[in-house]
């Protein structure tokens, strides 16, 4: 059953296109969102919310039409707003009371659910506190308590540990897991952080430049991903390169496991950056590890990929592999490689693809 | 031991998650917790007692005054003390009302709070972007608006209209018979009609400026710059150039003449300036306006705020 459903939804704000026909069948639980900045998350939260009438389009969320039901969308869903949004001079339980009132539920009963919801996201003992004595990760927990009070079928979660330490996120993403656990509640998670996503959610959307480049399940994801491997070689490794792509394998170096997985931006060595202005566009980006010969890549290949080849190839190619190490790609190096398409095909010449997993995978694309 | 089904259902477990299943009313409803949630904001500040207190005692000057004078027992002169007071209860013909001074009275003690409270009360949504949270709950833009002026509203009446009426219901209650009643029945529906004359224009006046400034300082520096000082230009630009129509740069008084309208008087102004029946129509055009640029002015700021950032 699919519980949210788009087609050809598009957004302009004059002449920029924030949406551009963006098609998505969704099945309930926990969906990840996720784009670079302006890629249109904010205009698709607001379409879902009925905030915003597409130009073009339609689409329905919870079998309620988001051109014509919007009211009644909002009924049925808790937005958790990523700004700190709150009302001053007011106590935790009346701002989540204030909550329910505002999403019609009667007073008497949004008074009790307000505190049976802040006793659950463990702010119990807090709901008589002012709202300015909160620190920011019981200000987020409030914020999922003012989302939660009318028991609404779906969350909307924009950026739930964002400002949050790591102890403070790693009991949001708890709550926000034990509550899709136990209620089997749907969420939208809109996040920069990767590993927020991958930790929670079962389907994942990628935005850029407002059309949707990659949608599916996480499982379908990492299947049609999970043959990785970092190619480490001595010597002049041009040729290795020019034949691991008409071997027709999809070479990435934007990252590396070491770097941080949260973040959405590679981290560029400057002696790379160096380096690649004097090297051939086909090892634009390599990375020197060991002196000024030893090259590192990361090679996606297919399933059926034979790992002597690689041998094979070296040798063609008179270089010495010196690593040859499967990896296992995570979401932030798919995130990295299906964002960075544009900037990596003016190297390759290949068009760039929209994945859409569980369909075809991202080889067929390459 | 396994527990019985009653001892079973009569425990608690505050860390599970509990659905709730009731029905979602209408969506103005919502408008009525903004109300309650704003007077809660101006009871929290210290700052507001004052104000509230300063336009309490008048009240009570006069609630006092009604019961002790029925206390003694002298109907035939507590007429005569109350209008000593500038307090007539049965008006006559060339005497304004009791009321309409009351509530005249009130209004400094209103624009005061309301130069205060402004920032608090709708400054605050847009400062401190509460308006993202009532905008991403179940209630649109409109209902939105129309919460916040009934908050202010709400403020206003609660130092105006419902001691105006509580005086009138109080001194016909301490006389005999029911010929006050009979004899002034018109001073609640004229009582009423003052107020919303007063609650709709100083709300949304005050609504819109607060969007747009959102500080207390610079609110309360042009609510005054609104009030006094353009009533002292009208004044003086009257009395310069001989004309009256300088007069409805005066939006204090034009309130006050629209509101009189209610109880069919039109006074002459305390300044000595001729005011009559056309002025008051005039002042009720400025008014409607000044409401008509307040309310563009106001669905335009408030539409500018993004729900999702």
């Amino acid at each position: 059953m699919a519980f949210l459903e788009l087609h050809n939804l598009a957004k302009s704000y004059g002449r920029v296109q924030a949406l551009r026909d963006v098609s998505l069948r969704l099945e309930p639980g926990a969906i990840g969102l996720v784009g670079n900045n302006g890629a249109g998350k904010s205009t698709l939260l607001k379409v879902l919310l009925g905030l915003l009438r597409p130009d073009a389009g339609d689409g329905s969320i919870l079998d309620l039409s988001i051109l014509h039901e919007t009211a009644r969308v909002r009924g049925l869903v808790g937005y958790m707003p990523e700004i700190t949004a709150t009302v001053p001079l007011l106590k935790g339980a009346e701002f989540v009371t204030l909550s329910g009132d505002l999403y019609g539920m009667p007073h008497r009963e949004a008074r009790r659910r307000a505190h049976e919801v802040l006793n659950y996201v463990g702010l119990g003992e807090l709901r008589y506190r002012r709202l300015d004595e909160y620190s920011s990760g019981n200000l987020q927990r409030l914020k999922l308590a003012a989302a939660l009070v009318h028991d609404p079928q779906l969350l909307l979660l924009d950026e739930p540990t964002n400002g949050l330490d790591p102890s403070g996120r790693t009991a949001m993403l708890r709550t926000v897991e034990d509550l899709i656990a136990e209620t089997g509640k749907s969420v939208i998670l809109c996040t920069h952080l990767l590993g927020d996503v991958e930790r929670i959610c079962e389907q994942i959307v990628v935005l850029r430049e407002g059309t949707v480049i990659l949608s599916g399940k996480m499982d379908n994801l990492k299947q049609a991903t999970s043959r990785c491997y970092d190619l480490m070689w001595d010597g002049d490794g041009t040729e290795f390169v020019r034949a691991l792509k008409r071997a027709g394998t999809e070479i990435s170096t934007l990252s590396t496991r070491s770097n941080s997985p949260n973040s959405l931006h590679a981290t560029q060595d400057p002696e790379t950056d160096t380096k690649s202005e004097n090297s051939s566009p086909s090892i634009q980006g390599s990375r020197n590890l060991r002196g000024r010969n030893a090259n590192t890549i990361r090679v996606t290949v297919e399933r059926d990929w034979a790992t002597h080849s690689f041998f094979q190839m070296a040798k063609e190619s008179g270089i010495i592999l010196r690593r040859l190490k499967p990896v296992e790609e995570n979401l932030h190096d798919l995130f990295l490689r299906v964002t960075a398409h544009d900037s990596l095909d003016q190297f390759r010449g290949l068009p760039s693809p929209a994945l859409e997993l569980g369909e075809s995978n991202s080889h067929d694309s390459a | 031991m396994s527990l019985s089904p009653s001892e079973q259902s009569s425990g608690i477990d505050l860390a599970r998650y509990h659905g709730w299943h009731g029905t979602l009313r209408n969506r103005w409803a919502g408008c009525l917790a903004m109300v309650r949630v704003s007077l809660l904001q101006v009871i929290r500040r210290k700052l507001y007692w004052l104000v509230l207190a300063l336009g309490f005692s008048m009240f009570l000057i006069y609630w006092s005054l009604i019961y002790a004078l029925a206390q003694l027992n002298l109907p035939e002169f507590s007429e005569q003390i109350l209008s000593r007071f500038q307090f007539n209860v049965s008006p006559t013909p060339g005497v304004e009302s009791g009321y309409v001074q009351f509530m005249n009275q009130q209004s400094v003690v209103v624009m005061l709070l309301l130069a205060l409270s402004g920032s608090q009360l709708v400054g605050a949504d847009f400062r401190l972007r509460s308006l993202t949270f009532y905008l991403s709950r179940r209630i649109d833009r409109g209902q939105y608006i129309v919460g916040k002026l009934l908050a202010v509203s709400t403020l206003i009446s609660a130092l105006t209209v419902l001691p105006a009426l509580l005086l009138f219901f109080e001194y016909g209650a301490f006389t005999t018979g029911r010929e006050y009643w009979l004899a002034n029945w018109q001073v609640i529906p004229a009582v009423l009609g003052y107020g919303a004359v007063m609650c709709f224009t100083l709300s949304l006046m005050l609504t819109t400026i607060s969007a747009y400034l959102q500080k207390m300082a610079p609110i309360a520096i042009t609510w005054s710059c609104l009030f006094v000082l353009l009533k002292t230009i009208a004044v003086k630009m009257a009395r310069e150039t001989g004309n009256s129509h300088w007069l409805l740069l005066d939006l204090w008084s034009n309130i006050l003449f629209t509101g009189r309208m209610f109880f069919g008087v039109f006074p002459e102004r305390n300044d000595g300036l001729v005011v009559g029946m056309n002025h008051a129509i005039a002042a009720c055009s400025v008014l409607v306006i000044v409401c008509t640029i307040c309310t563009f002015l106001l669905v335009r700021r408030v539409r500018a705020v993004d729900v999702v950032e």
